[in-house]
């Protein structure tokens, strides 16, 4: 699978027009004049689309001077758009030790790891990209924007690999591009597009096409997708789940029915548990509420909004040092979140914390400043803490 | 799973008071140290680099510089730094963890393989994370060499850390099917089986087993994918685990329909044939799987077991004796070849048996070469 061919070129004009590299061949040709006849002679033949003889003339080159960083680059695109995954990756791994703030540097070489099937590092560099920046080309951001949604996905980091599709929808982003991923986070499916098992890529295709009408006013088109879907799959894991999370707001007990069954299908269904337990919360069912944020912590510990739905629900129930504490978890799990703020801010104010409350407002504050200041890195568990 | 090491390595071997012969290495140490203390990692790596070459047996010279490259993800690079400290270190264990995964992300991995089990014979030295990091990856190159049990032990391990990671999860799942693959490098149509079943055998393995999500796992594994092959035998292995002894058989059975010449699936259907009292049955599982792989020890053991049941000792000895030259390490073959022994009247076998039974009773799992468990004493080896 090779993906968007033409984010390298850009990358590597935006890194030499940078100025990060430029010049550096003609320093290095003064001390040694072999070297800069093989530069020049490698830069010629790229210049004319000659890329095996370029490629050649940069590995000779590199070898007169290792440590070139024109040539470790351009050496690394040519071989990124030849397909030669490894031998592009292990180029750039050089570069990247002498030039390590180069944000599209960090993009071609995650694409490079994610083309060897090294999902961890492609996932690290990507996000590291992402973080320093790939100049205003859209469509690079984009390759790179979507690859780190679809990694999200496989390593079961559903609820922030959405967050982020969402965003991108909401850049503009074609929305056919990230069907499939929106499609196997909604349904929990930890899979890469090109791993969907054939008989499910109509689920999946359903699942996002139905979570994408969620979010625009054409409710009808969401209900008749999911319905479809339901019909067509009613005992594959997170079909119901997901209707139930779309009728909460429009049908709740059609959403406490849905949400049951998903119960019954996957019984360790953690986020079907916690959007029941809030159901149980508002309906001030505080124990049914409680007992099922229970079983979600010890199914889960690890999952933040398990412990902000028990942490509300102990609220909900007077126990505030209970309550404190697993909000305190989750804050500590998910401190990007502005509903564990909140929480903490009423629950700090009920037990007399006044100066705690103060702070967590502050923190409020501080989230709103930076959310509205940045909107492209999914940090870890940045995701609006609802069970999704 | 990039690690990073480099502080950890460089606490690991602080470089000791060099020999007074050395001072240009000496100088060049201290420049080296300074420059990674400041961050410049280039710089530290090219300063090794001379130290190395200016003296090719400067071991701690070679172990940094592998630290550091393998901390920028050059592995390349690293490998031969690692494969050069582990020629002049004189104890080079930590060194070959490193080697060997180097090796492994260079999909080197028969080279990773070796180096992996020179490591553990070494006693498994290092940091944790060294430890964790490179106990994964040795597992998941004895999947790849079709070791699936020694594999699941070690993956077990670090389920019972509660190391939950996708790659565990995938490995776990790998071995679990009987897949000769590592993570990078099978199907991707597969991802699906290979993780429900990663999970399922994930739950089972912490601590405390979580039966019911393995279980529900396991369902969804068969839901999908109950005509592959190996995913009957590992729902087979997973309901024998709770003791669900028929349910298992059932699985074993359709495994056998699935793949005919299953050995592990009969050897599984023996032992409980054999725990039912259905001792034909268990016959002629056993001696099927010893005919369709004689390289099995588990297959001898069982038919062994069955010919001990069946009170004929002589073949039972016969039988037991063969698993034991394929596996000399395995305590259970051991304790009954003894028994056998004993029941011959031949005490001294039985006594020399018992021995070996005790050495090996505690080390039954774990990855180690038969010298190393029984304690290097030829007579136990015999």
């Amino acid at each position: 699978m090779k993906r968007s061919f033409s984010i390298f070129l850009y990358a590597a004009s935006a890194l030499l027009l940078s100025g990060q590299l430029a010049g550096q061949s003609t320093h290095a040709a003064a001390q040694r004049p072999t070297f800069e006849q093989v530069a020049k002679d490698a830069d010629q033949a790229r210049a004319e689309n000659e890329d095996e003889e370029a490629i050649r003339l940069y590995r000779q080159a590199l070898e007169l001077k290792p440590e070139w960083q024109e040539g470790l680059w351009y050496l690394s695109a040519l071989l990124y758009e030849k397909e030669r995954y490894p031998e592009a990756r292990d180029t750039l791994r050089r570069f990247m030790a002498l030039e390590t703030n180069a944000g599209p540097g960090w993009a071609l070489l995650g694409m490079s790891e994610f083309q060897c099937r090294e999902y961890t590092r492609a996932l690290d560099h990507l996000q590291r990209a992402m973080l320093l920046g790939m100049g205003d080309r859209k469509d690079m951001v984009q390759t790179v924007t979507t690859t780190v949604a679809e990694l999200l996905i496989r390593f079961e980091r559903y609820d922030d690999s959405l967050n982020l599709l969402f965003r991108m929808l909401g850049t503009g982003t074609d929305k056919t591009l990230i069907l499939d991923p929106v499609g196997l986070a909604a349904l929990r499916m930890p899979m890469l597009p090109s791993e969907i098992p054939a008989d499910r890529r109509e689920l999946v295709r359903m699942a996002g096409e139905g979570s994408f009408a969620s979010q625009t006013p054409q409710f009808k088109d969401t209900d008749k997708t999911f319905k479809e879907m339901e019909e067509k799959y009613p005992n594959e894991p997170g079909v119901h789940f997901l209707y139930g999370v779309y009728l909460m707001d429009l049908r709740p007990d059609d959403a406490v029915r849905e949400l049951k069954r998903e119960l019954e299908i996957s019984p360790s269904h953690v986020p079907a548990r916690l959007r029941l337990a809030e159901v149980h919360i508002q309906n001030q069912e505080f124990d049914q509420a409680l007992a099922l944020a229970q079983e979600a912590v010890k199914l889960e510990p690890e999952y933040p909004s398990a412990h902000l739905i028990l942490g509300e629900a102990e609220m909900a129930k007077g126990d505030s040092a209970e309550g404190i504490k697993e909000l305190e978890l989750a804050r500590t799990k998910q401190p990007a979140t502005p509903r564990v703020h909140w929480d903490l801010v009423r629950a700090y104010t009920a037990a007399g914390r006044t100066e705690d409350a103060k702070h967590e407002k502050e923190m409020i504050e501080q989230l709103s400043r930076t959310n509205s200041g940045n909107d492209t890195v999914p940090a870890e568990g940045s995701g609006d803490a609802r069970p999704q | 799973m990039p690690a990073r090491f480099f502080l950890l390595a460089i606490l690991l071997f602080s470089l000791p008071a060099l020999s007074s012969s050395a001072t240009s290495i000496d100088e060049i140490a201290k420049k080296a140290e300074l420059a990674q203390n400041a961050n410049q990692l280039n710089q530290a790596i090219e300063l090794y680099r001379q130290g190395v070459r200016q003296q090719p047996s400067w071991s701690q010279g070679w172990w940094a510089l592998g630290t550091l490259l393998y901390d920028q993800d050059r592995f390349l690079e690293a490998k031969l730094a690692f494969r050069r400290f582990v020629s002049v270190a004189p104890k080079p264990g930590p060194g070959l963890a490193f080697l060997g995964l180097c090796e492994y992300e260079t999909r080197d991995y028969d080279q990773a393989l070796k180096h992996f089990r020179a490591w553990a014979d070494r006693g498994w030295s290092g940091t944790m994370e060294l430890i964790d990091v490179s106990t994964f990856h040795f597992a998941l190159l004895l999947t790849r060499e079709g070791k699936f049990v020694e594999a699941l032990y070690l993956l077990a391990g670090e389920a019972e850390k509660s190391h939950s990671g996708s790659l565990l999860i995938e490995g776990m799942g790998l071995a679990s099917l009987r897949m000769r693959a590592v993570p990078e490098g099978y199907p991707a149509e597969q991802r699906e089986m290979v993780w429900l079943a990663g999970k399922s055998a994930f739950y089972a393995a912490s601590n405390p087993p979580a039966y019911p999500q393995a279980t529900e796992y396991a369902n969804r594994l068969l839901q999908h994918y109950s005509d592959r092959p190996n995913v009957h035998y590992y729902v087979g292995t997973l309901w024998k685990f709770q003791d669900r002894n028929e349910d298992a058989a059932k699985e074993f059975q359709k495994e056998l329909q699935i793949s005919p010449k299953h050995a592990p699936a009969m050897i599984e259907s023996a032992r409980l044939a054999l725990d039912d009292n259905r001792v034909e049955d268990a016959a002629t599982l056993a001696r099927n799987a010893c005919t369709i792989e004689p390289q099995n020890s588990e297959a001898h053991r069982v038919y062994g077991q069955v010919l001990l049941n069946e009170k004929k000792y002589e073949e039972t000895a016969r039988e037991l004796e063969i698993a034991k030259r394929l596996a000399p390490d395995s305590a259970p073959i051991r304790f009954q070849l003894a028994t056998a022994y004993r029941r011959l009247g031949r005490s001294q076998d039985a006594k020399r048996e018992s021995e070996a039974f005790d050495l090996l009773k505690d080390k039954q799992m774990v990855i180690a070469s038969p010298e190393e468990k029984l304690g290097k004493n030829p007579r136990l080896l015999k």
